[in-house]
């Protein structure tokens, strides 16, 4: 692995966010070749935290933009002033009103004009809750840094942001947005790097509790759940189990806090319906995938 | 940015990897092979890890392409022609000749550790062009699409792959799928969307409307603007049955789908016998008759046996869990014969109307006995639908636009049920 991967890999290690070899890859080559970085995986994984932890590792200021159905460039980009606007009209003052005086920023606009000293991590989040007309709105932003505003030109940024872009993939993106970006798909941790993520983010939870309780989340995500629980759902459960004073998985305790793990009723009897004990004992004993 | 100038055999070998996976059909541009080569710049070309990832994140834009993204990565490493043959590694396996970095893109310089590309071994270097027969590739193509698209499949002992029958339409047909569509268009059901509207004097003030027409007026504003949420339609999903049961109806149907998908809805569509296939892509061209081919050849069960639950269960656990049918109207299109355990199609069922604004299931092939379907799956599958319509010619294909239009956009009265049994 060259230097700069490692280093990177490390300063995300330190935010507490333990990348593997891939994504430190994909996100080194993002963050040199000034590409917007798309992220896509199930719910769960750490695709935003991925975004705080890199604007945290590079001592950058993070703007969050959260996508929804319905965001539209008034709410990303920019927006005018309307009720100063009215004022001046009213006041019949001099000046041109589609003008920066009466500009608004939104997130968009403040990653480009932010300070040149301190970079900018800019989160695009949820990308595909938005409708497929705002991806055209984006285009231009992400392949060259800049934004078009008719009434006064365009405005570009003084140093790149740098660009993460999250998609649940409820509807598929289009392809002229990802071209513009790299691409990583985020899977689920494997057993090691889960305890190492449990361990990194609850310091105080006992070791035994943490390793037993990621083993026992590896196994849930072999079975035929409508919804796998994420690294999130994870470190819930441990800190549940260890508010609750408990150094080890029993079944009793188990049972009872389940749902801070899992969060569908029929997922919840499945499992019960499977015995806990079971479950555990699998995980116990838990080295590579069960025969199916 | 960088200033590091990739050098000549790393862009040879960013285009030949990129030239390998068009080959097998994946859509990597021409800029991202230029990507690429920048990548390759600011990594150690000794670290295949590097390498890989480099090649991954610019080549490959979905999850789906990522077994064949490393298929051909592999053999690229190892400084192969990155293509696929019929018989699979063992023949390339043998194959002594190296690519020599020459002319244009056609060669292809390997990685090896000494991280430099090894010279050609005579005159007769082959090129990439040579190595890929032009109608091989075509078998290829399909054997890699079979091979990797059909991830969902579940294994059945019974399934038969049958041959898909020949399938033209005649002009007249696809005249009345494009009636269809218009009439699908009007009939779906809408929701209240974010997105504002203009209203005539009620909703919320629109200011940005009020500066604009206040400018005419010198400022004065005379009369103020107002917005409304529009509406938009739902998301249409419809989950059709092409088993063998189902045969007859089964040209007609895909007409029908692919006169949703055409009808600038938001639609996803999927068919299913022993294992669902996403049917969506192959059918949004706007060339009907090629679309339906490509559709069929994407289902590799065609007209085999019938697995409606675990069908429904992949679609719950790959779609529903992202969100694919949440507040859509869902049709499921099928006779509810089904081999396996009718409390499975029950569940998965309830599953998928928790989720849904309305669970629609239209039965061309109903067999009743006294008011009840007899199919077992169909009956257990029953409770949990909101609208159960049977009988309905679907070769006539019209019906399905009045189907909709009759679904109605409200919610459905749902009463609270006894849960299917879980165990």
């Amino acid at each position: 692995m060259s230097e700069g991967i490692e280093e990177l890999r490390l300063a995300l290690g330190r935010e507490r966010y333990l990348a593997d070899e891939g994504l430190a890859t994909v996100l080194f080559l993002a963050l040199r070749l000034r590409r917007p970085l798309l992220v896509e995986g199930e719910p769960g994984v750490g695709k935003t935290e991925l975004a705080k932890a890199v604007a945290a590792a590079t001592g950058a200021r993070l703007l969050r933009l959260q996508c929804y159905e319905g965001i539209d460039l008034h709410s990303a980009l920019y927006d005018w002033d309307y009720p100063r606007q009215l004022l001046h009209l009213r006041a019949g003052e001099p000046g041109e009103l589609y003008s920066e005086r009466f500009l608004l920023q939104r997130p968009l606009l403040e990653a480009l004009r932010s300070d040149p000293e301190r970079p900018t991590v800019l989160l695009i989040d949820e990308l595909d809750r938005a409708d497929d007309e705002f991806e055209a709105f984006l285009l231009e932003f992400l392949s060259d840094f800049q934004i078009t505003i008719p009434e006064i030109g365009v405005i570009e940024a003084a140093t790149p942001p740098v660009v993460i872009i999250t998609s649940n993939r409820t509807r598929e993106l289009h392809e002229a947005l990802k071209r513009r970006c790299l691409y990583h798909w985020i899977e689920h941790p494997d057993l090691a790097r889960e305890i190492a993520i449990a361990r990194a983010r609850l310091p105080e939870a006992p070791a035994a509790l943490v390793s037993q309780v990621c083993a026992f989340v590896q196994e849930l995500r072999w079975l035929d759940l409508y919804r796998l629980p994420g690294v999130g759902e994870t470190l819930d459960w441990t800190q549940s189990l260890d508010v609750l004073g408990r150094d080890g998985l029993d079944a009793a305790t188990a049972d009872k806090t389940l749902g801070a793990l899992v969060k569908t009723r029929e997922d919840l009897e499945r499992i019960r319906g499977g015995g806990l004990q079971e479950l555990i004992d699998r995980a116990a004993e838990r080295r590579g995938p069960p025969a199916a | 940015m960088s200033d590091k100038a990739p050098q000549h055999v790393v862009c040879d070998a960013a285009v030949a990897l990129g030239r390998g996976l068009r080959e097998l059909g994946l859509r990597t541009t021409v800029d991202a092979e230029i990507v690429l080569c920048r990548a390759l710049a600011e990594l150690d070309l000794r670290d295949r890890t590097s390498v890989y990832w480099a090649a991954r994140c610019t080549m490959a834009r979905h999850p789906d392409d990522v077994p064949l993204f490393d298929a051909v990565f592999a053999r690229f490493w190892e400084g192969r022609t990155p293509v696929l043959r019929e018989t699979g590694a063992e023949q390339g396996e043998s194959d002594p000749r190296v690519p020599g970095p020459q002319h244009g893109g056609d060669s292809l310089p390997q990685f090896r550790t000494d991280g430099r590309s090894s010279p050609p071994l005579d005159g007769q270097a082959s090129k990439a062009s040579q190595e890929i027969p032009a109608a091989g590739a075509h078998e290829v193509e399909e054997r890699g699409r079979k091979d990797f698209q059909g991830v969902l499949a579940a294994y059945s002992p019974l399934e038969v792959h049958g041959r898909p029958e020949a399938l033209e339409y005649a002009e007249q047909e696809l005249a009345a799928l494009r009636r269809v569509a218009e009439d699908l268009r009007r009939a779906v059901p809408e929701r209240r969307s974010r997105r504002r509207q203009p209203t005539t004097g009620s909703g919320r003030l629109d200011m940005r409307a009020t500066v604009r027409d206040a400018l005419r007026t010198d400022g004065e504003t005379l009369r103020p603007s107002y917005s409304g949420p529009s509406r938009r339609p739902r998301r249409l999903l419809v989950v059709c049955d092409v088993s063998g049961s189902m045969e007859r109806y089964s040209r007609a149907l895909l007409g029908a789908l692919e006169a949703v998908v055409g009808s600038g809805l938001r639609a996803e569509t999927f068919v299913f016998a022993t294992q669902l296939t996403r049917v969506t892509g192959p059918l949004h061209g706007h060339d009907a008759k090629r679309a339906l081919a490509e559709a069929r050849a994407a289902v590799a069960d065609w007209s085999g046996g019938t697995r409606i639950g675990p069908s429904l269960a992949a679609f719950n656990r790959a779609y529903a869990r992202r969100g694919f049918a949440r507040g859509a109207i869902v049709i499921v299109i099928s006779d509810g014969w089904d081999r396996d355990d009718p409390r499975q199609l029950a569940r998965e069922v309830q599953r998928l109307q928790l989720q849904a604004r309305r669970v629609v299931w239209i039965n061309p092939r109903p067999t009743e006995l006294g008011g009840q379907p007899l199919a077992m799956g169909m009956r257990a599958a029953l409770p949990y639908i909101d609208d159960y319509l049977p009988g309905i010619d679907t070769r006539a294909m019209v019906e399905l636009g009045r189907v909709l239009a009759g679904v109605g956009a409200g919610r459905p009265d749902r009463r609270q049920r006894p849960r299917a049994t879980t165990t």
